[in-house]
């Protein structure tokens, strides 16, 4: 018995680029629409492996789309396939769509085709990890076990980190790689914050890097240096939890830092939902020098602390 | 008394002097000063000008953008289509010639022997059924149709794009301003597309003269600000008519309308309700400036909670409606 056919979903307004992804996913059950309302619908009626979706429609924007069909049907992985790079659309779709790739038009047939098959194998052979708050046993224990660690080389941001979450977590800072790597040697940490850059230079490397090994950790990128390429790599190469912009809130801090140590608790119990936030391995080409020697040594040595990660690879 | 008045004379003489020293004193200070304001009117028109020609191509760079965004969508499907009809006849053509090795072993086959004719048919049967029942052929001329379509939009947009910078030519041209009106219709559609709705009321028009890239500017400009001015979305309308020896342009929004007191600055250089770093102050500024320089006039009708309506108007030239007539 082979494996029944794929079942992609996918959403624009405008037909042709419908018709071609249709012709270009002929292997699989595809279903298009231009229609969003429809389309949250029939994912969860039809049981709906991957959701290709564009951004930008006139009734509704993909990443809505995206976050509706994530709650009603979270097994789906969501893909926004778009033709503008604009940052709001980038943020929100990490923030709400928590999309698994974010491809722009025009698209590599080889490579969409490729994420696709990944994503719908993902779907069907991962657990859904369900978003719901850390009840209060859990949060005490997450508390006591859990750590976070602030990347960030600008005092008032870590002091404002400091105000925020000290109160409710254990909480510690690096304002370089050398010194992040020492605390995740030491401590368990379940969430890392960081800015995208500091005086050091690229911290995006580094949180795709520990993505890359550690992907159970949750990362969230809290940066004032928005720029939409950098923020569309995050998400394909580092699969970002959340990406918020500075000045930071206390509000949208504490939510997405709690959301985040839910994601890390719960895949904790289920290390095998660990796939979900799978990223592709970088090219040794990509990694910057100051990265390829002994820090990356030292990424990939980290203890992997969740039980059948092993496995989860 | 004699020497008295030689006193006068002398007393007057130094006063004349000392005024005639003082005079020039202030003269020589004068005109030091007057160079001085001289020098600093260039720097300042130096500046404009410079910010002029920064805001120039800022909208050349939104433009290119904007056209390059509309791009994205038919080159993914022509692309796509294009890879994907070459993979159907890769297909088709493997399915061809295993119809073809049938054949050549039909024509090779003993006729008169059954046991040798009869699989050789069954199996040349079934290629055929398949060859017959292959819809790639069908499949690959769709995906052809939308990519004709789909480079025919890119070249629209090209075309467009050429029209509206007007590269080629930079002088006076006998205009049809509806032509101009959709050159910056379609400039601007990335800014509307998905939360305003465009109504497009155009007259037919006589033929005006003006520098095309510049009237097309100041469309692009009166365009944009409506969008903006309809963040949550609303109706752009655009009007031409003929109006005696005039013809106007009625660009209008659905917007909030501009507050009374800020109504009397919008045509002021520099004068922007952006924050610092977002706008220049001068979009309409130039419109204004652009419009005058070709010897037409502007006027703004707003209501709060209403919209705004900006109306352009430019002479028409009869030497011009002679000639097409």
């Amino acid at each position: 018995m082979s494996e029944p056919r794929i079942r992609v979903l996918c959403i624009d307004d405008e037909a042709r680029i419908l018709r071609a992804l249709k012709a270009l996913f002929r292997d699989m059950d595809v279903h298009t629409t231009v229609d969003p309302t429809e389309a949250i619908r029939w994912a969860s009626e039809h049981d709906i492996d991957v959701v290709v979706c564009d951004q930008r429609m006139p009734k509704m924007q993909g990443i809505e789309v995206l976050r509706e069909i994530r709650m009603n049907h979270p097994r789906a992985m969501r893909i926004l396939l778009t033709g503008y790079a604009d940052l709001s659309a980038v943020l929100g779709s990490v923030n709400e769509g928590e999309v698994f790739r974010y491809i722009n038009k025009p698209w590599d047939n080889t490579d969409l085709r490729q994420t696709v098959q990944l994503a719908a194998r993902i779907a069907r052979d991962t657990p859904v990890v369900v978003d719901k708050a850390v009840d209060d046993i859990s949060r005490e224990q997450a508390r006591r076990e859990v750590g976070i660690l602030v990347i960030e080389d600008n005092p008032e941001t870590q002091q404002r980190m400091r105000e925020i979450l000290q109160p409710h977590y254990q909480v510690r800072f690096a304002s370089s790689p050398d010194r992040a790597l020492q605390v995740l040697e030491q401590h368990e940490t379940g969430v890392v914050i960081s800015e995208t850059a500091g005086q050091h230079g690229d911290f995006t490397a580094l949180i795709k890097a520990l993505k890359q090994y550690h992907p159970h950790i949750a990362t969230v990128v809290v940066t004032d240096r928005a720029n939409a390429q950098t923020a569309i790599d995050l998400i394909n190469e580092g699969q970002v939890f959340r990406l918020l912009l500075k000045p930071v809130r206390m509000g949208s801090c504490r939510l997405s830092v709690d959301a985040a140590v839910g994601r890390y608790w719960q895949l904790k119990q289920n290390p095998q939902a660990t796939r979900r936030f799978l990223v592709a391995p970088r090219p040794d080409a990509l990694i910057p020098t100051w990265l390829a020697g002994n820090l990356m040594q030292r990424i990939r040595l980290l203890p992997s602390r969740l039980l059948g990660m092993a496995r989860a690879h | 008394m004699f020497e008295g008045s030689w006193m006068i004379v002398g007393v007057v003489c130094l006063v004349l002097i000392g005024l005639w020293q003082r005079a020039r004193q202030l003269a020589a200070r004068a005109e030091a000063r007057s160079a001085e304001l001289a020098a600093d009117l260039e720097k300042m028109q130096q500046t404009q000008s410079q910010v002029i020609h920064t805001t120039k191509l800022a909208s050349l760079g939104q433009m290119i953008a904007g056209v390059a965004h509309e791009m994205n969508t038919p080159i993914g499907f022509v692309k796509s289509n294009v890879e994907v009809v070459r993979e159907l006849l890769t297909e088709h053509r493997q399915l061809l010639s295993k119809c073809l090795q049938g054949f050549d072993m039909m024509l090779a086959a003993d006729l008169n022997n059954p046991q040798m004719v009869e699989p050789v048919r069954r199996a040349l049967t079934k290629v055929r059924a398949a060859l017959a029942g292959d819809q790639r052929l069908t499949d690959g001329d769709d995906l052809l149709k939308d990519s004709v379509d789909g480079l025919v939009q890119i070249a629209n947009l090209v075309k467009n794009l050429k029209g509206f910078a007007r590269v080629d030519r930079d002088g006076m041209d006998a205009l049809d301003l509806n032509e101009c009106v959709e050159s910056a219709l379609t400039i601007a559609a990335h800014q509307l597309r998905d939360r305003v709705e465009v109504v497009k009321e155009l007259a037919h028009l006589p033929k005006v003269n003006g520098v095309a890239s510049q009237i097309n500017q100041v469309l692009l400009n009166l365009i944009t600000n409506a969008a903006q001015a309809m963040e949550e979305g609303g109706t752009l309308t655009l009007v031409s008519r003929r109006s005696g020896d005039q013809v106007e342009i009625d660009v209008s929004d659905t917007g909030g309308g501009i507050p009374d007191d800020i109504l009397p600055k919008i045509f002021d250089p520099f004068f922007t309700t952006k924050p610092v770093g977002e706008g220049t102050g001068l979009g309409l500024s130039i419109v204004h400036k652009i419009v005058q320089s070709h010897g037409g006039s502007i006027k703004v009708r707003t209501a709060a909670k209403k919209g705004t309506t900006f109306t352009i108007s430019f002479p028409i030239d009869h030497a011009l409606l002679k000639q097409s007539a």
